[in-house]
């Protein structure tokens, strides 16, 4: 199969829902002329015109707001904020509008749209442009929240979010726009809600979001020749969860490593380890349930620290080693 | 009118609120929005002020009384106005026997010169404490404002009453620290976690510890699990009936077999000689137990209900075992036939009874039962009645053994040992031993059969 890039992979399946779809249209900052902050629109304008690919100014609640109300009128709008970190300027109309119309309308509404935004450090780009922020989405009922670690996961992902009818908030990572994988032609999708078990194991089930899904099966191939066998896990959309291929695995190797990126404290991690333990895997557990997260302070500039203020390819091949040994 | 000046609620989760003190006598004039009292929440002072302009009558609280918020505390009233019945009623400033209209409401003195009689006024924290420790207010001694008591008051008679608890706790049984995996296998597998060292962190009990307790424990051999059916089921059900219904009494006795031997290898030679059917030692058991039950009928009898049926017929069931279980085929009308008929039925049974193929006809009607072991080596044993017949025969094997003959010589004979079974219910023993005499009598003298 050909291979493409995590970023042609979503310009592929937009192109394509706008091919399909004539209420499809993208908006955003710098999303037109210069292609968005990472090139992700890069050619659309040329192609569908600026009535569906529409640069705003720079106003993150006026994106949402209008994307809010494009969606009731019928549209089915794809906003892009720039980096997550902005989307804090969106939440009102996110939060407070989008997410809860159709339920306060008695389901007589519906809000069908898609906001991708670009999250995660390891860009230098210091601590108000590298935070991950799924976590605070996934607590707000009437939203979706989608997390692709491949670039086949991101066109089957975003296509199945943009014919979803709820607001779904689309969480790319920019350090996996260039990571390359084979990515079919045709349009298809990935229902939203299943996860995803990216490597067999039977010793350990390494649980990872985005970023860490590619790190925890670099850190699986090491494990390997040492003889310890981890299955990686990829929940793929943070919500709804797939918990039953969660739970099915943790019954099968006993122990749990939880990885993302997101500060640790009140990250998603937390959630998963409650839903296994309140579980019938509880009785299966032979270790605690380890989670390896971002620490708990802002992103720092430095290019060291940055480096080791999220899980790395090391820790995890060490915070498994450990958990896999009967050690914690 | 007669305007009620109310607690007010001041803040979103407040209860009470607490009079500090009035600003204003009862029975003085008051106008609108002048401060009336102060009151004290949990997080703030404030001053109340007047709803309406007029006299300030039918004061009900005090200062340190705790007041649900929304209570009536007074009345403002126009000139010349009376207290509203329900303020004469709950409460009388001047001379009206206190009675609170809300129970949390402190009593209200009889007379402005007594000294209120209040129950202890105590911040709301102090109040909630004091419930959730079970320790009654009025045990404890004030230290806030106006002898107010306060969370700390409450607090140190907690404190005084946990003093002699501080003693040492009684030792606990150990903890075991095991993960939940190593505790759902020792519970599956019946293992003590207290019996085992565990190898995790800080000793804690992994699967792996458990799992290497049970490779090491001897294998506990798990028995072979057989349904109990079909024939089995069936003899199962029987026996337990018999033996619980069926009063069993047994009676043994030995027989010289050395003239049924002799006669039995002649018989055999000569049907060898002439083709007729082998004769087993069986054969002509039955053909002996036939001969004495025709003169023995209470012995092929059944008992039904009330009534004891002699049977006309006499037909004896042979036991073969078999890897399964135990059959019982029939030789019908056992009396009638020749010994080499019966023997060639008896042949024919057990053949087919091993090969499986006995029909239905073969089985049924039985009236007396001949359960031969001697094959096997078994001297002697019982046999329980095969019902709703009333007596069985349990042969064991000859063995050649010491005699002492009418001449005071000894021999050595074959000795053949037979317990007879019988329903108590149907056969006296004295009944039981004449059978047996006869049939000692007709294997011992086997030309007796001929008669």
């Amino acid at each position: 199969m050909r291979e493409l890039s995590y970023a042609e992979a979503i310009r592929e399946a937009l192109r394509q829902e706008m091919q399909r779809d004539e209420r499809v249209f993208i908006i955003g900052e710098d999303v037109g002329v210069y292609g968005g902050a990472f090139g992700v629109t890069l050619g659309l304008v040329e192609e569908f015109g600026e009535e569906r690919v529409i640069d705003t100014p720079i106003s993150e609640l006026g994106v949402v707001g209008a994307m809010t109300g494009a969606a009731l009128v019928g549209m089915r709008p794809v906003g892009e904020i720039m980096f997550m970190d902005f989307i804090t300027l969106a939440s009102e109309q996110l939060v407070n509008q989008a997410a809860k119309i159709h339920f306060m309308f008695g389901g007589k509404e519906k809000v069908p749209f898609v906001l991708r935004t670009p999250a995660g450090s390891g860009t230098g780009a210091a601590a108000q442009h590298s935070q991950s922020l799924e976590n605070w989405f996934v607590h707000i009922p009437g939203l979706k929240v989608v997390m692709p670690s491949t670039p086949y996961d991101a066109k089957g992902l975003l296509i199945a979010s943009i014919r979803d009818d709820n607001p779904v908030v689309f969480v790319e990572h920019k350090l996996l726009y260039k990571v390359r994988g084979p990515v079919p032609e045709e349009p298809y999708t990935i229902p939203l809600g299943t996860a995803d078990v990216k490597r067999e194991g039977r010793d350990l089930t390494v649980i990872a979001t985005s970023i860490m899904v590619q790190r925890a099966l670099q850190a699986a191939t090491l494990l390997a020749e040492e003889g310890i066998e981890a299955e990686v896990i990829d929940p793929r959309t943070l919500k709804p969860l797939d918990k039953e291929t969660i739970i099915r695995s943790v019954i099968k190797t006993g122990r749990v490593l939880i990885v993302h990126e997101a500060c640790k404290t009140g990250g998603f991690g937390g959630e998963l380890a409650a839903v296994i333990v309140e579980s019938e895997a509880f009785d299966y557990l032979d270790a605690p349930v380890i989670r390896l997260a971002g620490r708990d302070i802002p992103i720092p500039y430095n290019r060291t620290l940055e480096y080791h203020t999220v899980p790395q390819v090391e820790d995890i091949v060490e915070a498994a080693r450990r958990l896999a040994q009967g050690r914690v | 009118m007669a305007t009620p000046v109310i607690m007010p609620k001041l803040e979103m989760a407040q209860e009470t609120a607490t009079v500090v003190e009035w600003l204003k006598r009862e029975g003085e004039y008051v106008e609108k929005g002048e401060p009336l009292l102060v009151v004290e929440t949990e997080k703030i002072t404030v001053e109340i002020e007047a709803p309406a302009s007029g006299i300030l009558a039918g004061v009900r609280v005090g200062p340190g009384d705790v007041v649900p918020v929304t209570q009536i505390i007074a009345y403002i009233l126009e000139p010349g106005e009376e207290l509203p019945d329900e303020a004469r009623t709950g409460v009388a400033p001047v001379s009206v026997p206190a009675r609170p209209s809300v129970s949390p409401l402190p009593e209200i003195p009889p007379s402005p010169s007594v000294p209120p009689l209040r129950a202890p006024a105590a911040t709301p924290v102090a109040r909630r404490l004091a419930e959730t420790y079970g320790i009654d207010l009025g045990t404890v001694v004030g230290t806030g404002p106006g002898g107010q008591i306060t969370r700390s008051d409450v607090e140190a008679v907690r404190a005084r009453s946990r003093e002699p608890m501080v003693a040492p706790p009684s030792p606990e049984p150990e903890k075991v620290r095991a993960t939940p995996a190593a505790r759902r296998i020792a519970r599956e597998q019946g293992v003590d976690l207290t019996t085992l060292r565990g190898t995790g962190p800080r000793g804690r009990i992994q699967a792996a510890d458990v799992l290497q307790a049970i490779q090491m424990a001897p294998p506990a051999a798990a028995p072979e699990v057989i349904p109990l059916t079909g024939m089995r089921r069936t003899i199962a059900e029987r026996m337990t009936a018999s033996y619980q219904a069926v009063p069993h009494i047994m009676f043994t006795v030995s027989v010289d077999v050395g003239a049924l031997e002799e006669m039995r290898a002649r018989l055999n030679r000569m049907a060898e000689a002439e083709g007729g059917p082998h004769i087993s030692l069986t054969a002509l058991l039955v053909k002996a137990v036939a001969w004495t039950l025709r003169r023995h009928p209470w012995l092929n009898s059944t008992l039904r209900g009330e009534e004891i049926h002699l049977l006309p017929e006499i037909n004896i069931g042979v036991a073969v075992a078999l890897d399964t279980g135990l059959i019982v085929p029939v030789v019908h009308q056992a009396d009638r036939k020749g010994l080499a008929e019966i023997a060639a039925a008896v042949n024919d049974r057990v053949r087919r009874a091993r090969e499986g193929r006995l029909t239905p006809t073969d089985v049924a009607g039985g009236t007396f039962t001949i359960s031969n072991l001697g094959p096997f080596g078994i001297e002697q044993f019982t046999a329980i009645i095969n019902p709703p017949q009333v007596a069985i025969l349990a042969v064991g094997a000859a063995t050649r053994q010491p005699v002492a003959d009418d001449t005071g010589g000894v021999r050595v004979r074959p000795i053949m040992k037979m317990t007879l079974s019988v329903d108590h219910r149907v056969v006296d023993g004295a009944q039981a031993a004449l059978f047996l005499k006869d049939l000692k009598t007709a294997l011992e003298f086997p030309y007796f059969l001929l008669c």
